[in-house]
């Protein structure tokens, strides 16, 4: 199912005082010197389909400087049209979908879903595994719906179980209680852990010698905390687990191993393989979405495009080539009109201007 | 810039101390009480101590009561065999609005919940044991909410009170998960308290 961003409204967010504007299907190019609010309009964009910024930042640095809080709109048409608003400061959040406030977190994921191309991508590989286990869990929150709740409640379980361990005698059967939690809620983490990363490895696999200019093979491969049994595991660390006073084994331990002709990216790639890998797997989350939902979603690709060889670019080009005949839509950043004319057909430009969008002649 | 009389500040401070009042509803009340006719502000205190003086814990079951034991606790009608486990008095409410548990009740007064220092020990469970030794008890009902706590809070009460005859259930449906009793309407209730399942 396609689905486009058709309104964007926005009041003191970062350095937009207010924007509105309109948005077709389709390709937007986003120009401007540094520094003038071409990412704050992905960042926006992105905060209305996940509630968070991808800059890794929390909302209070979204407010205008100066301001008390600020306000992130738009107009989603998807299945039917709905309308989200969003106000955040300090004294009050609020949130609602078509007029209604927003009770449950999983009944708003979904109503707009993004793919973020940036350079803080680089993160995925060279960042912890806990950068990684977000990978997986983003694209799992995006394809069930189940996934998200199942994830909170087995955070609550570490740190309620985390908190017993740090007594000096937790009492044994208490412990027990929230054992029996954790298991069964990371039990059905691991098996959806399980169950996505083989799918993605053949698409994370293309996706890479697309964009690559060498010859190596990309392996992405799911390597659980737990080896088979979590019961079992989990009660033979119980020594360790009281000695260090904190859950040691479970999928909060899990790493997603990214594999360039079977060697750790992350230890021997060189900074191109790197740069590369981290495209190639935010392809593949496009990918993988596009398949799952029957249409794509939508892509922000902040600056990317300019640090790329014309090989690398084109390897957008199947993506998007889908995007434009399904009527998706694509957001991209530049700070200067270096588009090459292979991809950017029917590209409608805008220009960026301290604060101000506007459409260009 | 000229503050508050330090009476309406501390007012503000007693106020903002109660469950779901912040900071913004306790000014509001209390410059609200500080303007209001003497007569009327009399009267709400008035109530106010009443309403504490009259209402106490029943000393066998934990409910809100104006008399202990409560009228449940005394009421020979009611199943003396089964017993039904909550967490908070007003639980009971919602239960008994449902019409269709016929036994009696024990108050936990909260469920185990390590990030709040709650321990098995701060809860009304050796109260409980103290029951199962006097009363004819033949049957216990778990009726705490399925989030985290409920749920590990159940498991150590079904472990804990295990003995010899004494057969114990969960209610198991229609609660939604993360909620306690109070949000659930009755109709799931009593599905609840039919669809009971033994805990192993
Ligand atoms: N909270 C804020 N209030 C006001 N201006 C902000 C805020 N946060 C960032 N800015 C401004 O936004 C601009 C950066 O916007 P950005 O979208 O990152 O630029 P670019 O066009 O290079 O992508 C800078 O001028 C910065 O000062
Ligand atoms: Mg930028
Ligand atoms: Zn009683």
């Amino acid at each position: 199912m396609r689905m486009h961003l058709s309104h964007l409204r926005l009041r003191d967010f970062r350095n937009y005082a207010r924007l509105d504007v309109d948005f077709a299907p389709g390709f937007h190019l986003l120009l401007g010197d540094n520094a003038q609010g071409k990412t704050n309009v992905l960042e926006a964009i992105y905060l209305l389909a996940t509630l968070r910024s991808f800059r890794g930042v929390g909302s209070a640095q979204m407010v205008r400087h100066g301001q008390k809080g600020c306000f992130a709109g738009g107009t989603l048409v998807g299945q039917g049209d709905h309308e989200v608003k969003m106000y955040w400061s300090a004294r009050e959040r609020s949130l609602s979908l078509d007029g209604r406030p927003v009770r449950k977190l999983t009944d708003y994921l979904g109503v707009l879903r993004t793919v973020v191309f940036c350079t803080e991508d680089l993160q995925l590989i060279k960042g912890t595994a806990r950068s990684r286990r977000r990978f997986l869990d983003l694209l799992l929150s995006q394809t069930h719906r189940a996934y998200l709740p199942l994830l909170q409640r087995y955070a609550q379980t570490l740190r309620s179980r985390n908190a017993m361990l740090k007594r000096p005698v937790p009492d044994p059967l208490a412990l027990e209680g929230f054992s029996r939690e954790l298991i069964s809620a990371g039990e059905e983490i691991i098996r959806l852990r399980h169950e996505l990363v083989p799918k993605l490895s053949p698409l994370a696999r293309l996706a890479y010698r697309r964009v690559s200019n060498e010859a190596e093979e990309l392996r992405i491969e799911y390597a659980p905390s737990v080896k088979r049994d979590f019961a079992v595991e989990l009660a033979q660390s119980h020594v360790r687990e009281r000695a260090y006073r904190s859950t040691l084994i479970g999928p909060h331990r899990d790493e997603l191993q990214l594999l360039l002709n079977d060697r750790s990216a992350a230890q021997f790639g060189s900074e191109g393989q790197k740069r590369t890998l981290a495209i190639a797997l935010k392809m593949t989350q496009a990918e993988y979405l596009t398949g799952i939902h029957g249409g794509p979603p939508v892509l922000l690709i902040d600056d990317i495009m300019g640090e790329l060889d014309v090989k690398r670019r084109s390897a957008f080009l199947p993506l998007l080539e889908r995007i434009h005949q399904s009527r998706g839509q694509v957001f991209m950043t530049a700070t200067e009109e270096n588009w090459p004319q292979e991809l950017g057909r029917d590209v409608q430009r805008w220009v960026v201007d301290k604060g101000v969008l506007r459409k260009a002649i | 810039m000229a503050a508050l009389p330090e009476p309406v500040a501390s007012l503000i401070g007693a106020l903002s101390k109660l469950p779901g009042i912040g900071p913004r509803s306790a000014e509001r009340i209390a410059l609200h009480l500080v303007q209001a006719e003497t007569g009327a502000v009399k009267q709400l205190a008035q109530i106010l101590v009443t309403a504490r003086d009259r209402v106490q814990l029943c000393a066998v079951c934990g409910a809100l009561t104006e008399k202990s034991p409560c009228a449940v606790c005394s009421d020979p009608r009611r199943d003396a065999s089964l017993v039904c486990i909550v967490e908070r008095p007003v639980d009971i409410i919602s239960i008994e609005k449902s019409g269709t548990f016929r036994g009696k009740y024990h108050v936990l007064r909260g469920k185990i919940s390590p990030l709040n220092g709650i321990e098995p020990e701060d809860l009304r469970i050796a109260e409980l044991e103290k029951r199962l030794a006097q009363e004819p008890i033949k049957e216990i009902v778990i009726a705490l909410g399925t989030d985290v706590e409920g749920d590990a809070t159940s498991f150590y009460l079904a472990k804990r009170l295990a003995r010899g005859e004494l057969k114990i259930t969960r209610i198991a449906h229609g609660l939604p998960a993360g909620t306690g009793l109070e949000f659930a309407d009755e109709l799931t209730l009593s599905r609840a308290l039919e669809g009971r399942r033994e805990m192993p």
